[in-house]
C-alpha cells in the first residue's frame, strides 16, 4: 500500500533513505573506470573515483516507488540534475518533499522535489519527481 | 591538479573520443532489441539494494504467492538506464559525466520481453567553457507501446574546453551490453 495519497499534504517530507557506497561495489573485473580506480578518475580531470550516478540516483527511485507503489512504476517521472559527484565511497542520503499537486485522467499527480545529500551535506543530485495517486 | 598541467583524453581502448564537432545534431542513433532477463533484474536490484516482492523471482516461484499487481515479476524502472547508453555508444565514444536525467515510466517493464529501443541526438551546447550534448530515446514493446522515454545530457569532459586533447584514458564510455 502506498504511503502517499491524494490527502497527503504538500509540504509533507519523504521517508529518508540512504547507502553507504564503498569502491569494490564498481569493481568491473579488471578493468579501471572513473568508478573503481583514483587514477583512471584523475586522468579525466576529477579528483578521485566517483560512485556511478545511475546507482546513487537509485536511492530517489527506491524512495519514490515506496511512497507511491503502482503509482510510480506506471506513471512515475524523473527530471534530475548531477551537479556535484557522489564519491565512489561516500555515504548518500535522498530526501524529499511534496510541492505540488496536479489532477490527471489517471489519478492526482504528486510532485516532489527530491534531492541526495553527501555525507559533507553537499546536494549532489537535485530534481523533481512525480507519481500517480488515486483520485476520488 | 589544475587544468593547466592536464589534457583532454584523446582516445581510449575503443578508439578516439568523440569531439564536439563530430557529433550531429539530429542524428538517427537507430535502434536495438532488448530482452529483460531474469539474471537482469536480480542484477539491477543487486547493485540498487532496491529489493522489492514485485521484483523477486523467488516468491513468484512459491506456489499461491500473489507477489502484486502485474500478472508477474516485473524490473525495476530504473533498468532502463544503459540502453539508450548502448545505442549512444554505438555511433559515438563518449565517457564524460552524466548531467541531467529525465525519464517517464509509461508500462511496467517485464522478464522475457523485447523492447525496441530508439533513439536521437537533440542538441549540443558550451556552457562555462565545457562542451555538451543531449539525446533522447524511448522503448517500445512486442504490441508498439511506449515503455519509457528519456532525455539525458552528458558533459563531454570534466575539463575545460581549451585544455588540449592528447594521450589515452583507462576508461571508457562504452560498455559490455549487458545490466
Amino acid at each position: 500500500m502506498a504511503i502517499i495519497t491524494k490527502d497527503t499534504p504538500v509540504g509533507a517530507e519523504l521517508p529518508v533513505f540512504a547507502r553507504r557506497f564503498r569502491n569494490e561495489m564498481f569493481a568491473m573485473g579488471d578493468v579501471k573506470t572513473i568508478h573503481n580506480d583514483d587514477a583512471a578518475a584523475q586522468r579525466e580531470g576529477l579528483p578521485r573515483a566517483v560512485a556511478v550516478g545511475p546507482q546513487v540516483a537509485a536511492l530517489i527511485f527506491r524512495m519514490m516507488r515506496t511512497c507511491f507503489e503502482e503509482g510510480w512504476i506506471v506513471g512515475g517521472k524523473v527530471a534530475l540534475t548531477f551537479r556535484r559527484p557522489v564519491w565512489s565511497n561516500d555515504f548518500a542520503t535522498a530526501r524529499g518533499v511534496i510541492t505540488d499537486t496536479e489532477v490527471e485522467d489517471d489519478g492526482v499527480r504528486m510532485i516532489c522535489d527530491v534531492w541526495i545529500e553527501r555525507a559533507d551535506g553537499e546536494k549532489a543530485i537535485v530534481g523533481t519527481c512525480s507519481a500517480l495517486v488515486a483520485g476520488d | 591538479m589544475t587544468e593547466g598541467t592536464q589534457s583532454r583524453v584523446e582516445f581510449d581502448e575503443h578508439g578516439k573520443r568523440t569531439t564536439y564537432d563530430e557529433i550531429e545534431v539530429g542524428r538517427d542513433l537507430g535502434s536495438l532489441e532488448w530482452v529483460i532477463t531474469e539474471e537482469d533484474i536480480e542484477k539491477q536490484c543487486s547493485i540498487d539494494e532496491d529489493f522489492h516482492p514485485w521484483f523477486s523471482f523467488d516468491l513468484e516461484e512459491q506456489e499461491g504467492t500473489e507477489v502484486g499487481p502485474w500478472d508477474g515479476v516485473i524490473a525495476p524502472p530504473q533498468i532502463q538506464y544503459r540502453p539508450p547508453r548502448w545505442l549512444l555508444s554505438r555511433t559515438y565514444n563518449i565517457r564524460g559525466v552524466f548531467y541531467k536525467w529525465d525519464y517517464e515510466n509509461l508500462k511496467p517493464i517485464r522478464p522475457g520481453e523485447t523492447i525496441t529501443v530508439t533513439g536521437r541526438i537533440l542538441d549540443k551546447w558550451i556552457d562555462r567553457e565545457r562542451e555538451f550534448m543531449s539525446y533522447e530515446a524511448e522503448g517500445r514493446d512486442e504490441e508498439g507501446d511506449i515503455v519509457f522515454r528519456t532525455t539525458r545530457v552528458h558533459a563531454l569532459d570534466v575539463l575545460k574546453r581549451d585544455t588540449p586533447r592528447a594521450g589515452a584514458g583507462e576508461d571508457s564510455g562504452f560498455k559490455q551490453e549487458k545490466i
